[in-house]
């Protein structure tokens, strides 16, 4: 009797230790095998590691549940009933790509859990959190949204594809996708009244297109000056039959493969010349203290690729941090106008040399960004006016070099390198 | 329509490649080798960790792609379509499934991005305003080279005059003294190493990646069912009508490349089931 008795009270006891210690769950919905979804994934890790170490959050140990997407539509969704119905959690940090994150968008609508994602920017989301506020409350996009990505992109095609290399006509090359569409939209729509380049031809092509040389050729023959590639899903091929086949143009865009230092190594070294827009920090973004320390945890956690989380990972680091804090302000998740409400607040000021260098804040409702007149309620703070005292741009144009290296282009205040053309095309 | 003339070309000698140990496996073991696409996937990765990650020379990595091609075909003949002993169904679901195991041994051993294969030949010619690159330069001609070395071999030796023999009829074969299970195993090795060597130059085209082996397939099973059983030159013209096609259709709609690929191959089937340049079979 006493051996059962003491039986009952350990187990009561082990069961009532596991709950404090795994009292706020976590789902992590992404890509499991790819860099994408492994910097954000890693990034809100490393974040509730430091998190239960400092104590938890309310008292209680944060944990994490993973749900792998593979950056399937289908599998998205079940990822996300997976996250919400099995795994019942408080919390998701999404590390998904944009078609895979409006796959899964009508579940979060119905099960009105807190998300936050790190990596989708599609413009059409934000548009639902402005049409319908009170559904979209569980939902915050804490990467610049696409047409603001765009917006900063054309004036860095007006001040220096049209006004240093004196580009006159552009041919877009992009993915089938719908960030491919969105991207292709905003620059067809933008490029030739505010940056007075001609958009010549768009060539759309499939995301499992391995063989570009007949597309390059449509491009040339499209009399364009330069190509602007959108490429999310597959973009290193892109990128390395361009330098393999050393087309005669200069090519510039979107190139997501570009997007960490792992580019080189997966193109075989023919990388070279690709110059690509990256949200914020991107490779070759020089880091403020505070993100440097995270990034130097991360390389001595991980010993795989990517050996730099990507901007996402940054995202999900100081993203999570503030989805607890605001849990914590609003008494958890369940409340989610609370949380809501309390995740707007939220204002992290990181600075560099004493300058206001990365502010990861969002958008209040009815807030009025002065280029685009537009709102962006719930979507991360960001500046596309130089001198950019309010937050960090939207985006950053890099360029990777011939040589292997890589560096900031544009905005000029935050440039490491200059923009030039691959030695083929001089 | 110059640079479509060049890239087509240079495609399609690439495609015959390809095809032409997919065609042979059919034409002789009369199988539709559906883990024809592993060789491709095998000999190309097996390249490029000789040569990318060993840093080895280029001959080590060809000889490394091809033996483990031929290995891989003959492994396959003795363990599965002998075991199976003729009966096609089993021997076409066993291979698909082999196909998607070497697929996942693929992601475990190299993880399931995309690596990109240094050209075999770096350089790049622009011809009538066409940038063609060495590299699927070289490609071409050795897929000539190979392509005219196994007609030879087919047309001129005994063993290539018996697995013509097993080909149009294996009964008649084997009473003239031909050992059909010993032409079928060398048929499954050489179409192993044509595989894998067709892979090498296929990823140097385009990139390496795990699913890589399913294009190549669907382009071997349109040549094979387009051109006919047994028929080098049908194989090498469809290759040739499948690369222009996809060139022309590329360069005008890049998103329906490969569509008129598949509407070729119901219009052969139903107009035509013994392809253009095919045998009637009698049975």
């Amino acid at each position: 009797m006493k051996l059962r008795l003491g039986l009952i009270a350990g187990l009561s006891a082990g069961l009532l230790a596991t709950t404090a210690l795994a009292d706020i769950k976590v789902g992590f919905i992404g890509s499991l095998s790819s860099d994408t979804g492994l910097s954000t994934l890693r990034g809100a890790q490393i974040a509730i590691d430091e998190l239960n170490d400092a104590g938890g959050v309310m008292g209680q140990q944060v944990s994490m549940v993973t749900a792998d997407t593979g950056e399937d539509v289908i599998e998205g969704v079940k990822a996300f009933e997976y996250l919400a119905e099995s795994a019942e959690v408080d919390f998701i940090i999404s590390g998904s790509i944009d078609d895979v994150s409006l796959g899964w968008m009508p579940r979060m609508q119905e099960y009105q859990i807190p998300t936050l994602d790190t990596w989708t920017s599609y413009i059409g989301i934000i548009d639902m959190v402005i049409e319908d506020p009170e559904v979209m409350a569980p939902y915050f996009m804490n990467i610049a949204s696409d047409e603001a990505l765009a917006t900063l992109y054309i004036n860095f095609g007006a001040e220096v594809l049209k006004a240093k290399m004196g580009f006159e006509s552009v041919v877009i090359l992009a993915e089938d996708t719908a960030f491919g569409q969105a991207i292709t939209g905003l620059v067809t729509d933008a490029l030739a009244p505010v940056a007075g380049i001609d958009v010549a031809d768009v060539i759309v092509y499939d995301i499992g297109t391995v063989d570009f040389a007949p597309i390059f050729s449509k491009a040339q023959n499209s009399g364009a000056d330069f190509i602007y590639q959108v490429s999310s899903v597959n973009s290193q091929v892109i990128s390395s039959q361009y330098v393999k086949l050393q087309v005669p143009m200069a090519m510039t865009g979107v190139n997501v493969s570009a997007l960490g230092m792992e580019y080189w190594e997966d193109t075989g070294g023919a990388g070279g010349g690709i110059s690509t827009l990256s949200p914020v920090p991107s490779v070759g973004f020089p880091l403020d203290p505070v993100s440097q320390g995270f990034v130097d945890t991360y390389q001595s956690k991980y010993d795989t690729r990517p050996m730099i989380p990507h901007f996402n990972g940054f995202n999900a680091y100081h993203g999570l941090k503030q989805a607890m804090a605001a849990a914590e302000a609003a008494g958890g998740f369940s409340d989610v106008a609370a949380w809501n409400a309390e995740m707007l607040k939220q204002d992290l000021i990181l600075e560099k040399d004493g300058q206001l260098w990365l502010r990861y804040g969002f958008w209040q409702h009815g807030e009025v960004e002065e280029v685009t007149g537009r709102t962006y309620p719930q979507n991360a703070r960001f500046d596309l006016t130089s001198p950019y005292e309010d937050a960090q741009p939207s985006m950053v144009v890099i360029q990777w070099k011939e040589d292997g290296t890589v560096g900031v282009v544009y905005p000029f205040e935050y440039a490491s390198t200059e923009f030039e053309l691959p030695s083929w095309v001089k | 329509m110059t640079q479509i003339l060049i890239q087509g070309m240079l495609l399609s000698g690439l495609y015959a490649l390809i095809a032409m140990g997919f065609m042979l496996i059919f034409s002789i073991g009369r199988t539709l080798n559906l883990a024809y696409g592993a060789y491709l996937l095998v000999g190309g990765y097996v390249y490029f960790w000789l040569c990318q990650q060993m840093g080895l020379p280029q001959i080590v990595g060809f000889a490394g792609a091809v033996t483990a091609g031929v290995l891989m075909g003959l492994l396959k003949h003795r363990l599965i379509v002998k075991t199976l002993n003729g009966d096609h169904v089993a021997i076409e679901i066993s291979t698909l499934i082999l196909a998607v195991v070497l697929q996942a041994g693929v992601v475990l051993l190299f993880g399931d991005s995309s690596k990109i294969l240094l050209p075999i030949v770096p350089g790049v010619v622009t011809v009538a305003g066409a940038q063609v690159t060495f590299n699927i330069l070289t490609a071409t001609l050795i897929s000539w080279a190979v392509i005219i070395g196994l007609y030879l071999y087919i047309s001129r030796t005994h063993t290539g005059r018996a697995m013509q023999a097993v080909s149009m009829d294996a009964k008649g074969a084997a009473l003239s003294g031909v050992d059909p299970d010993r032409i079928n195993l060398i048929t499954w090795g050489i179409s192993g190493g044509l595989g894998a060597l067709g892979g090498v130059f296929f990823a140097s085209y385009t990139q390496l990646y795990p699913g890589m082996w399913v294009a190549p397939l669907i382009i071997s099973v349109a040549v094979v069912i387009v051109g006919g059983i047994g028929s080098i030159l049908g194989t090498l013209v469809v290759a040739h009508i499948v690369g222009f096609m996809e060139v022309g259709v590329s360069s005008w709609s890049p998103e329906l490349r490969g569509v008129f690929t598949m509407i070729l191959i119901v219009a052969v089937l139903v107009l035509r089931p013994q392809g253009l340049f095919g045998r009637e079979e009698t049975h």
